[in-house]
């Protein structure tokens, strides 16, 4: 990838980390805070998906390094998952 | 072969000091083990002199807490564990064909760190009283409130631990960047000897149970150090009613703890197992029956292992869906141990079974295993094991299972003793040990269970269960004599022993049979090589053969030139002649040596044991404490320095087995099995504040414990600044590719810049965030205001310690920059490009939680 | 019965709960069909794993097997051994009867989870709150003591939670048990055929009076209980000064003087080490 391609995704990930904002200055948080909290946090995970697919160049390792990345998501995800479901 | 390794003889007390060879650090790691055993031996033996009857009358309260929860400690982290990686270190590499793990240093680098974790753990008995809320460490009881005395001790404990813990993920990446990138010519993942493979999935588990138990411990030590109040029940003072403001505090520590502990039970039985295989196979003279299924059954379990933890909580209050999973899980885990067993039964039949002592051992083993196994599954029906709980059942069955594991390993240092010492044990007197450790096991823990009424920890207990307490006490006294006998024979035999020749057992198969004993400093007589199904030696030229032939396939970056993903097990040689990357390259024009001596991970260590004492004790203000430390911490990071200035070379095979990681140079992998640590680590912390947010009340939180001056607005311009500093990192990239000087140097600034920005503006949040002066928070808002800038404290703070590391590396490649290095091989900054991406990553997830939600 | 709402009445007209079943008799049951097969399963494992160890043992002579097996050569290649199908059946049988005992056990722990249905057996509901060291129980007219005083054949249920580090209450011989955890609440019920006198003890390491962290459970016939409850009553202003104290006393790190010591064997006296 060049420097053009990189630039794409920087632009990208300014205006989600702006969107974030937006949501919260709008006041959505307020208002409707689980909508909110879904918006601000997928998009959050698809800046995150970016950074590492095109940053980190994941896009372009064997997957294997992805499946390594994405054990150690899973583990993560599963321990705060299931400890806070248990005490619902 | 004889060139300058820089590495004294055997004989010489300064080459145990600087030897970066895995098998001289294997016996390290041996021998420090087996002192560890007697540590934690001597102390269990200490306590059960205590119960031999039912009163009160030897150690104290205190000293009786004390012994149990260290002896725990001891045990699991500082004699089981490192006792196995001690054979993994000597042999993963004989076995799969290596000459060494693939960074060598980092491998002397656990060593010591492992070392001198357990001095600190030995220093803290001597700060007043050492930790005494036993080795699960509950909380609050694990926190200063409840820790009688100045609690020094304690806090020696909690940073030792995170030492060795430190010292454990080092070595999961050093392993697996060596079995993954350094097999030889032949040898699939799946043909490696059983105890490699043990050892594979061991550090598998490692990678990610330890770093949530690191979260644990770091969050620990900053209850202990910088007054977060994680897992306090009380703050200022003030006992808490039943409407606490941390009502997660203490299962958040019985979840990150249990999260790590039931991975540690498969992480300390594994290498045992393979142990246990190998001597089957190789005393009964059989091929390990269902070998494919064993090896399945394997790998379920590892996985499995991080899905049961909260069977330890059953009686915790989760609610019944939750606990149903667990139980499902629990019992789906037990089944493939089921038939490991039968599969290693059954590689007996048809054999020739001779009982020499490893068999023995073995043997042993395995049967103790199967009574722990039993007793395990009346663990499972939760109906059970609610009356179980806290008692000698889970003792006697865990000690069962546990020391079962030991057991195989004491086996595994008979069979290898010949290997690594090149004498032969005497035989009669370890069968006779054998037979005193047997008896002295089963006289200790058996009894426990017809006493399992007991509560665990206890040191008085109903006089109608004396006649058992007594006879443990006994079988205990018999166990550790039998360690005497083990000690001379091994000592005695170093000079008295036969020669025992490359292979003094019949039918043994595996690569460290091949090569004299010991073996020679880089292993092999020549290239280990499987390409025909046997173990062959290749000579040179034959490998330059073959390294020619396949280079043809594929060189350059595989990260830029379009991904090489499907070229699987094929044998790649692009990186195998360039210099790690992180380094500076010094390779000479002419041939390649390896290097074994380094000094600087002795000092990073020494350093590290300065620094944390120092900061057990920082708390007190003494003058000492905060000196030792700032010179602790001096030392470290100069030897950090000095070890990264260093020239050491640890060349990467000609021709290797590389599946599934053949175009992902070993540098990127360790960083990449590094960084996956690492998300378990900040995942562990995330996790924690979703999960002390959720026992709060998730949209509670908010409103009452943060103050209306913590805003958006820093938390977006550090967003800003980290993204644009990650694509300043990737265009030093660019341009480095390029080989445009400028560029390279005035991205990297630019990174650095941008990441001194983002530390500047978090550190006038913060000043401001300290000294508010709202109705709500009349003191300011800081670590110890609630639980709410506890966490938000926390873990900003450790996403800053990251951008500091890596601000102290950008600064460091911006001037090797500077003096040109770079150009043409961008490789050491997408390294660390991957490390800065990261941290970026982190921050995008810190942003949404800790500044909008 | 329509939802009946607990209050102090229900202690004058207590429902009784002989007819329920006990959890100590759940545990027993459960308990021996584990014992007995665990043993019985050991046992043969252990005698099948000999056999072969015997049976295949190497007498030194001529390898009567070796025109049958390949024995493994050096520097081979790492391969399985034959007989396969053997550990599968072995494997099957060992996970039937783990699975069934599991799944049999199953429809107890929902029994002991849900307890007797609460329209039959109106329970005496009782709080519990560990603290270093001892243990304090409320009852439904706040009347607060230090010894557990339950009525026979009745089910009781706990509200269990504590003060300041986690603890876990028993009581062994009623085979109830539940962690007690700051911050948190977790329940448990039982009821107790017999009267008598038995130890409630708490089973996690909780500090220096752990070993000692013992209090007293009287089961009185239901006549007796009742007398006693009454005599309570009154003490209901009292009984939250009791516990406003008792806080106080929880705070005073390692103080054995709490009201449970008296309850603690004779040969501990010796110092309390904090």
């Amino acid at each position: 990838m060049d420097w053009k391609g990189y630039t794409v995704i920087y632009v990208v990930l300014f205006a989600f980390a702006t969107a974030q904002a937006v949501v919260e200055f709008a006041g959505l948080v307020e208002s409707a805070y689980w909508i909110a909290f879904a918006v601000i946090m997928v998009l959050s995970v698809i800046k995150a998906v970016g950074v590492a697919a095109y940053y980190q160049h994941l896009r372009w390792e064997p997957r294997a390094v992805t499946y390594l990345v994405v054990g150690g998501t899973v583990a993560a995800l599963a321990l705060t998952g299931a400890a806070a479901y248990s005490i619902l | 072969m004889s060139h300058d390794h820089g590495l004294p003889p055997k004989s010489s007390v300064s080459r145990w000091f600087l030897t970066t060879n895995h098998k001289d650090i294997g016996v390290l790691y041996l021998i420090t083990a087996l002192f560890f055993l007697v540590f934690g031996g001597v102390l269990a033996l200490l306590f059960r002199l205590e119960l031999i009857t039912p009163g009160a009358d030897l150690l104290g309260q205190m000293g009786y807490n004390q012994a149990v929860s260290t002896h725990g400690l001891l045990m699991v982290f500082w004699f089981i564990s490192p006792f196995a990686f001690g054979f993994a270190n000597y042999l993963v590499p004989l076995q799969i064909g290596a000459d060494d793990l693939a960074f060598p240093r980092l491998n002397a680098l656990s060593y010591w760190l492992y070392l001198f974790s357990g001095l600190l753990m030995g220093v803290s008995f001597f700060q007043g009283t050492t930790f005494a809320g036993g080795w699960t460490m509950y909380a609050p009881l694990n926190t200063p409130a409840y820790i009688p005395g100045e609690g020094l001790g304690a806090t020696s404990v909690v940073l030792a631990l995170i030492m060795f813990t430190a010292a454990v993920t080092l070595g999961s990446v050093n392993f697996l960047t060596t079995m993954y990138r350094m097999r030889a010519e032949g040898l699939r993942m799946r043909d490696i000897p059983i105890f490699s493979l043990s050892i594979n999935l061991t550090v598998w588990m490692m990678l990610f149970a330890f770093a949530a138990l690191l979260a644990a411990l770091m969050i620990l030590a900053s209850d202990h150090i910088l007054g977060t109040t994680y897992f306090q029940y009380s703050i200022d003072g003030t006992t808490m009613a039943t409407d606490a403001d941390n009502p997660g505090a203490s299962l958040l520590w019985a979840h990150l703890f249990w999260f790590f502990g039931h991975p540690e039970v498969y992480i300390v039985f594994f290498p045992a197992l393979g142990v246990m295989a190998e001597c089957f196979q190789t005393f009964t003279g059989r091929r390990l029956v269902g070998r494919k299924w064993f090896i399945i059954s394997m790998v379920l379990v590892a996985i499995q292992s991080f899905v049961v933890w909260m069977h330890h909580m059953f009686l915790t209050g989760i609610n019944l869906p939750i606990k149903t999973i667990f139980m499902a899980t629990t019992i789906g885990i037990s089944l493939p141990f089921d038939l490991m067993v039968f599969s290693l039964i059954y590689t007996m039949a048809k054999g020739r079974v001779r009982f020499t002592t490893p068999f023995l051992f073995s043997l042993g083993a395995l049967i103790l295993f199967i009574i722990g196994g039993i007793t395990g599954v009346f663990l499972g029906a939760i109906v059970l094991d609610y009356q179980f709980r806290g008692t000698y059942w889970v003792v006697a069955h865990f000690h069962y299972v546990m020391v079962a594991g030991a057991t195989a390993l004491f086996g595994g240092l008979y069979y290898w003793y010949p290997k690594i010492t090149g004498k032969m044990y005497n035989e009669r007197l370890g069968q006779i040990q054998f037979g005193v450790y047997f008896l002295g096991f089963n006289l200790l823990y058996f009894p426990m269970f017809i006493a399992w009424e007991t509560p665990r920890r206890v040191f008085v207990y109903p006089e109608s269960l004396q006649i058992w307490h007594s006879m443990a006490t006994v079988g205990g006294f018999i166990l550790g004599a039998s360690f005497l006998l083990m000690f001379y024979n091994l000592f005695v035999s170093l000079w008295r022993g036969e020669d025992a020749g490359d292979n003094p057992w019949a039918y043994a198969t595996s690569a460290e049979w091949a090569v004299s004993s010991p073996p020679p400093l880089e292993n092999f007589p020549g290239v280990p090589s499987y390409a025909t199904g046997k173990l062959e030696f290749l000579d040179d030229e034959t490998v330059a053969e073959r390294t020619e032939r396949a280079s043809g396939a594929g060189h350059g970056h595989a990260a830029t030139d379009g991904g090489t993903a499907a070229d699987g097990g094929a044998v790649t040689t692009r990186a195998a002649a360039t210099a790690t990357a992180m380094e500076p390259a010094h390779e000479t024009a002419g041939e390649e040596h390896a290097s074994h001596a380094s000094f600087w991970p002795f000092l990073v260590s020494l350093g590290g044991f300065v620094t944390f004492l120092g900061l057990s004790g920082v708390r007190t203000g003494s003058v000492v404490y905060l000196s030792m430390a700032a010179i602790g911490g001096l030392v470290t990071f100069g030897s950090l320095f000095g070890m990264t200035r260093e020239p050491f070379h640890a060349p990467e095979m000609a021709i290797a087995e590389r599946w599934p990681f053949s175009s992902v140079e070993k540098m990127k992998l360790g960083m990449w099995t590094f960084l996956a640590s690492d998300i378990v680590l900040f995942g562990a912390f995330i996790g924690s504040y979703a999960f002390v947010r959720v026992a709060y009340g998730w949209t509670a939180w908010h409103h009452d414990l943060i103050p209306a001056e913590h805003v958006t607005m820093p938390g977006l311009i550090n967003t800003y600044l980290l993204l644009t500093s990650s694509f300043l990192v990737v265009l030093a990239m660019v341009a480095a590719e390029r080989e445009s000087k400028r560029g390279t140097v005035a991205a990297l600034v630019g990174t650095f810049a941008l990441g001194v920005g983002f530390l500047i503006n978090k550190g006038l949040e913060w000043q401001h965030l300290f000294h508010i002066h709202s109705e709500a928070f009349p003191n300011g808002w800081n670590l110890s205001t609630n639980i709410a800038s506890s966490t938000f404290y926390l873990t900003t703070g450790l996403h800053g310690a990251h951008v500091t590391i890596g601000l102290i590396i950008c600064a460091y490649m911006a001037v090797r920059a500077w003096n040109g290095a770079y150009q043409g091989d961008d490789r050491a900054i997408e390294y660390f490009g991957l490390y800065w991406h990261f941290v970026d990553i982190v921050w995008l997830f810190l942003f949404p939680l800790f500044y909008i939600l | 019965m329509p939802s009946f709402v607990l209050s102090h009445t229900a202690a004058v007209f207590p429902l009784h709960g002989g007819g329920v079943r006990a959890p100590s008799e759940v545990f027993a049951q459960i308990f021996e069909v584990f014992l007995l097969l665990g043993t019985a399963v050991g046992v043969v494992v252990v005698a099948y794993t000999m056999y072969h160890a015997l049976k295949y043992r190497d007498d030194g002579g001529a390898d009567p097997y070796a025109d049958k097996v390949e024995r493994p050569q050096m520097g081979e290649m790492p391969t399985g051994g034959s007989g396969g199908r053997k550990v599968f059946y072995s494997f099957s049988i060992s996970a039937i009867i783990v699975v069934s005992l599991i799944a049999w056990t199953y429809s107890q722990l929902l029994y002991i989870e849900q307890g007797p249905d609460p329209a039959q057996t109106d329970a005496l509901e009782i709080d519990v709150e560990g603290f270093r060291f001892g243990w304090e129980f409320a009852y439904p007219n706040n009347h607060t003591t230090n010894t557990l005083y339950v009525p026979q054949d009745r089910v009781v249920r706990l509200q269990v939670t504590s003060r300041d580090v986690f603890h876990n209450f028993g009581i062994p011989e009623l085979r109830v048990k539940t962690d007690a955890i700051p911050g948190q609440y977790t329940s448990a019920w039982f009821t107790a055929n017999e009267t008598g006198t038995y130890e409630a003890k708490c089973y996690e390491l909780c500090g220096s009076g752990h070993s000692l962290m013992i209090a007293e459970v009287r089961v009185l016939p239901q006549d007796e209980y009742e007398s006693w409850y009454n005599g309570t009553e009154g003490s209901t202003g009292s009984g939250n000064q009791t516990a406003a104290n008792g806080t106080e006393t929880a705070t005073e790190s390692a103080d054995l003087a709490a009201p449970t010591a008296s309850a603690a064997p004779a040969a501990t006296a010796g110092g309390v080490g904090a």
